[in-house]
């Protein structure tokens, strides 16, 4: 066939058809959309998990990489420590105190009253 | 005895805007994208191979086409036309594949040719669709998807101006020129 003006060309080329996809294609689709198995770990916890371990791992070569950084930052602790009391043996010993008779009282059941009990029946 | 009109259900069941298929598959409703795909895959297909001139690489940037939307269907801005979002996805797609392949391979022009799309072999074709197809990818690459997009696929010069990104004039004068390299093609 000729072409002798855009008029038979654009006859031609609207009644061109589309070609068939291939057979597998709708199934190959639906395959990575709608029947993709859901990912085990959500994307959100694989990138926080991924720049914790990034920082810890900077934190780690920034320690090692300067030996007087960790010492000072021991003897930041220590002096910290020290200005709460807390290397004395009274004051350690008055929180083991305090700390066993919280847990000591948390423990304690303490049984409902009568009008309580007869209200919850 | 009042005036008994029988009005006959319809024989077919209505058949549903692409925008009830995005919320009914945004709900959670597979078939509903399922549905999307069987209407559109034929018309993303045929961009991508006429944009690609190369079966596998069509298929698998077809595939691609759907995922992405699959996974943007939640920002698909209502009132706009999926028809419009998908094949801009897919040209885009397209483009990145035909600029990794010129990278590659370091030759402009033709990124990947048809086989069939040779000169003697065109003069050979006896089939009009078969002949007229190579010779549309024969075109450049602009030209092609220009061509496609208009007469395969029906769209408006606006919304193929939306979907390559390009001025409304220029898809015209694509358009123009995309004609007139085809006719001097096929009547040589």
């Amino acid at each position: 066939m000729m072409y002798d003006d855009f008029d038979d060309l654009d006859r031609a080329l609207a009644a061109l058809p589309l070609e068939e996809p291939p057979v597998g294609l709708h199934a190959r689709i639906m395959a990575a959309t709608v029947y993709r198995p859901a990912a085990a770990v959500p994307a959100w916890e694989v990138w926080l998990t991924g720049t914790l371990i990034a920082l810890a791992a900077w934190l780690l070569w920034v320690a090692v990489s300067a030996p007087t950084l960790s010492s000072r930052i021991v003897d930041q602790i220590t002096s910290v420590a020290t200005n709460f009391g807390l290397t004395s043996d009274y004051t350690l010993l008055w929180l083991a105190i305090g700390v066993s008779i919280t847990f000591w009282i948390s423990q304690l059941s303490v049984p409902r009253s009568r009008s309580k009990r007869i209200e919850a029946q | 005895m009042g005036l008994a009109l029988a009005v006959e259900p319809p024989v077919t069941a209505p058949v549903l805007e692409d925008q009830a298929l995005i919320s009914a598959a945004l709900q959670g409703h597979g078939e509903a994208f399922g549905e999307l795909v069987t209407r559109y895959e034929r018309a993303v297909y045929n961009l991508a191979l006429r944009t690609l001139r190369d079966r596998t690489e069509a298929e698998d940037a077809a595939q691609e086409a759907f995922f992405k939307a699959y996974r943007a269907l939640a920002s698909f801005r209502p009132g706009a036309k999926f028809s419009t979002w998908i094949f801009t996805i897919c040209y885009r797609g397209c483009c990145d594949r035909l600029a990794k392949r010129k990278r590659l391979s370091s030759d402009e022009l033709p990124d990947r040719a048809d086989p069939s799309a040779g000169p003697e072999t065109l003069a050979e074709q006896s089939d009009e669709a078969v002949r007229l197809r190579a010779a549309i990818d024969a075109l450049p690459e602009k030209y092609r998807a220009v061509i496609t997009l208009y007469h395969l696929q029906g769209l408006q010069y606006e919304e193929i101006a939306s979907v390559l990104n390009l001025p409304l004039g220029t898809v015209k004068t694509h358009l123009f020129r995309a004609k007139e390299q085809l006719r001097k093609a096929l009547t040589t």
